[in-house]
C-alpha cells in the first residue's frame, strides 16, 4: 500500500486559495449590486427630472454622517489586520469591537432615516407615496431596495467580524492563520465600496 | 500565481491606513461641497460625483484591500470585471438613448 | 492529507451509509449525488415534455387545458434549465473529474463544494414545492417576463426563489473550480498542459461567477414587486418592461454558454482518445473557450429583436451575435481535423461525440439564421426557435453529457456496460431526437407559433411526426439508462484504462481510491493529448 503526499492537495491550509475565493465572491457581489445600478441609470436616464426632485427628500447630512462612519470603520478593520500581523491580538480585538460599534451606529442612523420617510408616508402603498409623480416612485423604490440590500450586507459583515473576534480570542485566528480576518476585512471594505457609490447617486444628485 | 504564497506578506503600516482614511475624508468633503454648490449644473455634478467616487473606490481597493501589495492577477481580474460591467451598462443605455 | 489512508479501498467502500454520502466532502461523492439528482430531474422534465408533445399530437384540446399547458411548459423549462442542464456537466463530471484530471485529491474549497450541493437540493425543493402549494406552478414561461410574472396568481415567487438559490449553487461551484484550477494543478502542469475539459470548465466558471448575480438580483426585484406592488417594470409609473428583458438576458444568454462550453470540453476529451491522435490546435480550442465566454456576454440583445428595443441596439447585437459563431466554428474545425486520418474506434462515447458535432452544427447554423435581424422578425415567436434551442441544448449538450457518461462510466464504477446495447440505444436516440425536433424547424418556417397548446390543422402531419419521434427518443433513453444501470451492477471489471487514453484520470484505479491516486500521477510528456501514432 502506497503512502505518499500530493504536494498540491486540496486539504492543505492555503490562505491564497481562500483569498482568491473571497475576491471571486466579491466580484459576484459587485455584479449583484451592478444589476441594480443598471436599473438605476436606465430609469434615471428616462426620468431624470423626477429623480432630481425626489432626491430633495433625502437628508444630505445624515448620508454624509453614514459615509464618514463607514470609511472610518473600514480603517479600523484595515488597522486590525496590521495589528494582528504584528502580533498585537488585544489591540486587534479592540479595533474590531470599534468596527462593530460603527456598524451598529450606521444601522441606527439608517433606521431613523427610513422611519422619518415612512412617517411622511413615503413607502410603497402609503398615501403620500401613491400621490407622487411617476418617476419619483421608481426613485424611492430603488432607494429602499438598494440601501436595504446594503444594510443587509452590513449585518452579514458585522456577524463575520463577530466570528473573527471569537477566533482571535480562542487562538484560531493568528498572525500565521489570518485568512478569516483578511477575508472578513475584504468583505467589509466591499460594503464600504458600494456605499461610496450609493451615497452620491442617491443623496448628491441635486 | 504559483509560488507567491511563500512570499512575505506586506504589512500595511498604521500610518498608511490613516493616510488613506484622510484622503477618503477629503474626497467626501469635496464631493458634498461640489453637490451643494453646483445645484444647477446637473450633469457636471453627476460626472464629478462619479469621478470622485471612483477615486475613493480605488483608494479603498488599493490600500485597505491590499490590492497594491497583492499579486497583479487580482488587479487584472478587477479591471476586467469593471470593464465587463461597464459594457453591460453601456450596451443597455445605448438602447434607451437611441430609441 | 497527513494521515495515511488506505488506497486499497475505493471511494465507494471507505465509508458506508446515507449520512456519509449526504455530508461527504469528497468531490467524487458530491459529483455522484449530483448525477443521481440531476438524472432524476431530467426524467421529470422529459415526462413533462412527452406530455406536451402528446397534447400537440392533434389540433385542439387533446389531454390538457391551455393553462395547464402553460404551466407544463414553464415547469419543463425551469426544471430542464435550472435543475438539469446548467448544473449537469460541471456539477457531475466537473466535480468528479476536474481534481483527478489536474492530478490532485480534491477541489480547493471542499466545504464550499458541499454547500453548493445543499443549495442545489434546497433550490430543487423550492421548485418542486410550487407543484403542491398555492395556485400551482408558474405559467409565465421559464423567462418570468414582467409584467405578466408580477400579475399572475400562480406560484411565481417560489419558482423565482428556486432559481435564485440554484443560481447561488451554480456561482459557488464556479468559484470553487476557478480557485482549484489556479491553485491545485499538479507540479509541472502549466496552463497549456491542462486537459481541454479543464479549460472549458474554467471558461464556464467565469460565466457562472459573473453572469449569475445579475439574474439573482433581477429575480429578487420580481419578488419585491410581487410583495409591494410598485410596478418597477410598469410603464404607468415610468418603468420599462424591456429593462427586465435586458437584465434577464444579460445572464441568460451567457448561461447558454454555461450549458454548451462544458459539453465542448467533453467532446475535446473523447475525440483524441478514440481517434488516437493528438488534438488538432490545442491552443486554438483553449482560447476559443475563453473567447466564447467573453463574446457571449455581449450578445444578449438578440433575444429581444422583436420586443421594442431601439434599431441601433438591434444592429449592434446582431453583429456581435455573428461574431460569437467564429470561435465555435474554430472548435468544430479542430475536432474534425483531429479525426482526419486518425484510427477511429467507433465506441459509444465516440458515436455520441460525432452526433454532437452534427446536431450542434444544425443548432448553431439555425442560430445564425435567427441572428439575422430580418429573418428573426418572422421566426422569433415560432417553432423554429424551439427547434434551434433543442438542437443546441439537447442535441448538443445532452448528447455530450450522454457521451461523457459512456466515456467515464468505467472509471466511476470500475465496470463496463454492454457495448452493443449502448450502440443500439444511441441509434434510437439519434433517430428519435431528429424526428422530434427537425419537423419543428420546418413548422417554424411555415409560421407555427410557439407556446400554444393548439395549432391550425395544416400543421398536423409534422406535429404527429414530431410526437412519434418523442416516443422513439423516450424508448432510446430508457434503453440507455437500463443498460448503464445493469453495467453499474454487474458489468465486467473495466480495469484502469479501457479506452487507452493518456490523460491523468486513467492512471488511477477504477473506481478511484478516496484521495484519487494510489501512486504519484505522471504527466504525459508533450501535453495531455500527445498520442504517439
Amino acid at each position: 500500500m502506497a503512502h505518499f503526499v500530493l504536494p498540491n492537495s486540496g486539504h492543505n491550509y492555503d490562505p491564497e486559495s481562500s483569498k482568491l475565493g473571497m475576491w471571486l465572491f466579491l466580484f459576484t457581489e459587485i455584479l449583484l449590486f451592478g444589476g441594480l445600478f443598471i436599473v438605476y441609470f436606465v430609469y434615471r436616464t428616462i426620468n431624470s427630472d423626477a429623480f432630481l426632485r425626489a432626491s430633495y427628500e433625502l437628508n444630505i447630512t445624515m448620508g454624509t454622517i453614514n459615509t464618514i462612519i463607514l470609511i472610518t470603520s473600514s480603517m479600523t478593520v484595515a488597522m486590525a489586520i496590521t495589528a494582528l500581523q504584528k502580533g498585537k491580538e488585544k489591540f486587534a480585538i479592540n479595533l474590531l469591537w470599534i468596527t462593530l460599534l460603527f456598524a451598529i451606529a450606521f444601522l441606527i442612523n439608517k433606521y431613523f432615516e427610513w422611519s422619518i420617510k415612512i412617517e411622511h408616508g413615503i413607502f410603497p402603498g402609503m398615501e403620500h407615496y401613491n400621490g407622487l409623480e411617476t418617476g419619483q416612485k421608481l426613485y424611492f423604490f430603488l432607494y429602499y431596495f438598494m440601501t436595504g440590500l446594503h444594510a443587509l450586507h452590513i449585518i452579514v459583515g458585522a456577524i463575520f467580524i463577530g466570528f473573527v473576534i471569537k477566533g482571535i480570542q480562542e487562538g484560531n485566528v493568528t498572525a500565521d492563520r489570518i485568512s478569516l480576518l483578511e477575508n472578513s476585512g475584504l468583505y467589509w471594505h466591499l460594503v464600504d465600496l458600494i456605499w461610496i457609490y450609493l451615497f452620491p447617486l442617491f443623496y448628491l444628485i441635486n | 500565481m504559483e509560488d507567491h504564497s511563500k512570499e512575505k506578506q506586506h504589512i500595511v503600516s498604521y500610518k498608511e491606513n490613516f493616510g488613506t482614511w484622510l484622503g477618503l475624508m477629503l474626497l467626501t468633503a469635496l464631493t458634498v461641497a461640489v453637490s451643494v454648490a453646483n445645484a444647477s449644473l446637473i450633469t457636471l455634478t453627476v460626472v464629478t460625483a462619479l469621478v470622485i467616487a471612483t477615486t475613493k473606490a480605488i483608494l479603498v481597493a488599493y490600500y485597505f484591500m491590499h490590492l497594491k501589495f497583492d499579486h497583479k492577477l487580482y488587479r487584472i481580474m478587477l479591471l476586467i470585471i469593471t470593464l465587463l460591467f461597464s459594457s453591460f451598462m453601456l450596451l443597455t443605455i445605448v438602447d434607451y438613448l437611441s430609441r | 492529507m497527513s494521515e495515511s489512508l488506505s488506497t486499497d479501498l475505493n471511494f465507494f467502500q471507505v465509508k458506508k451509509g446515507i449520512i456519509s454520502w449526504l455530508f461527504s466532502l469528497d468531490h467524487k461523492r458530491i459529483g455522484l449525488m449530483y448525477l443521481y439528482a440531476i438524472i432524476s430531474f431530467f426524467l421529470v422534465g422529459v415526462t413533462l415534455g412527452l406530455l406536451m408533445r402528446l397534447e400537440l399530437i392533434a389540433p385542439g384540446e387533446t389531454i390538457m387545458k391551455a393553462k395547464t399547458y402553460n404551466q407544463t411548459f414553464t415547469l419543463h423549462g425551469v426544471i430542464m434549465i435550472f435543475l438539469f442542464i446548467i448544473p449537469s456537466i460541471p456539477a457531475i463530471f466537473g466535480n468528479f473529474f476536474l481534481p483527478i484530471m489536474l492530478g490532485t485529491d480534491d477541489v480547493a474549497l471542499p466545504k464550499l463544494n458541499l454547500l453548493s450541493w445543499w443549495l442545489y437540493v434546497i433550490g430543487a425543493l423550492f421548485a418542486l414545492s410550487t407543484l403542491v402549494f398555492g395556485d400551482g406552478p408558474a405559467d409565465t414561461g421559464w423567462t418570468f417576463y414582467a409584467p405578466y410574472s408580477v400579475q399572475t396568481n400562480t406560484n411565481v415567487t417560489m419558482s423565482v426563489m428556486a432559481a435564485f438559490i440554484l443560481g447561488f449553487s451554480s456561482i459557488l461551484t464556479g468559484l470553487n473550480f476557478i480557485v482549484t484550477i489556479h491553485r491545485l494543478r499538479a507540479p509541472g502542469m502549466g496552463w497549456f498542459q491542462m486537459p481541454l475539459f479543464a479549460w472549458s470548465l474554467y471558461a464556464t466558471s467565469w460565466i457562472q461567477l459573473l453572469a449569475t448575480p445579475i439574474i439573482g438580483i433581477t429575480l429578487l426585484m420580481i419578488v419585491a414587486e410581487r410583495a409591494f406592488g410598485v410596478g418597477l417594470f410598469d410603464p404607468a409609473i415610468g418603468g420599462d418592461p424591456i429593462l427586465y428583458q435586458h437584465l434577464f438576458w444579460i445572464y441568460s444568454h451567457p448561461a447558454v454558454y454555461i450549458m454548451a462550453l462544458p459539453a465542448m470540453g467533453i467532446i475535446s476529451e473523447i475525440i483524441p482518445t478514440f481517434a488516437k491522435r493528438s488534438i488538432f490546435g490545442y491552443k486554438a480550442i483553449a482560447y476559443s473557450s475563453m473567447a466564447i465566454a467573453f463574446v457571449g456576454y455581449f450578445v444578449w440583445g438578440h433575444h429581444m429583436f422583436t420586443s421594442g428595443m431601439s434599431g441601433s441596439a438591434r444592429i449592434i447585437f446582431s453583429v456581435l451575435t455573428f461574431m460569437v459563431a467564429i470561435p465555435t466554428a474554430i472548435k468544430v474545425f479542430n475536432w474534425v481535423a483531429t479525426m482526419y486520418k486518425g484510427s477511429i474506434d467507433l465506441q459509444p462515447p465516440m458515436l455520441y461525440a460525432m452526433a454532437f458535432i452534427f446536431q450542434f452544427m444544425i443548432g448553431g447554423l439555425t442560430g445564425l439564421v435567427l441572428a439575422a435581424l430580418a429573418a428573426d422578425i418572422h421566426l422569433h415567436d415560432t417553432y423554429f426557435v424551439v427547434g434551434h434551442f433543442h438542437y443546441v441544448m439537447f442535441g448538443g449538450t445532452g448528447f455530450a453529457m450522454f457521451g461523457g457518461m459512456h466515456y467515464w462510466f468505467p472509471k466511476i464504477w470500475g465496470r463496463m456496460y454492454n457495448i452493443k446495447i449502448a450502440k443500439f440505444a444511441f441509434a434510437l436516440l439519434v433517430l428519435g431526437f431528429n424526428m422530434l425536433y427537425f419537423p419543428m424547424l420546418i413548422l417554424g418556417l411555415m409560421g407555427m407559433p410557439r407556446r400554444y397548446y393548439d395549432y391550425l390543422p395544416q400543421f398536423t402531419d409534422l406535429n404527429v411526426l414530431s410526437t412519434v419521434g418523442s416516443w422513439i427518443l423516450a424508448i432510446g433513453l430508457i434503453t440507455m439508462l437500463v443498460n448503464l444501470i445493469n453495467g453499474m451492477r454487474k458489468g465486467a471489471p473495466a480495469g484502469r484504462n479501457p479506452w487507452g487514453s493518456i490523460s491523468l484520470e486513467w492512471q488511477t484505479k477504477s473506481p478511484p481510491p478516496l484521495e484519487n491516486f494510489d501512486k504519484q500521477p505522471e504527466l504525459n510528456e508533450g501535453g495531455p493529448y500527445n498520442y504517439k501514432n
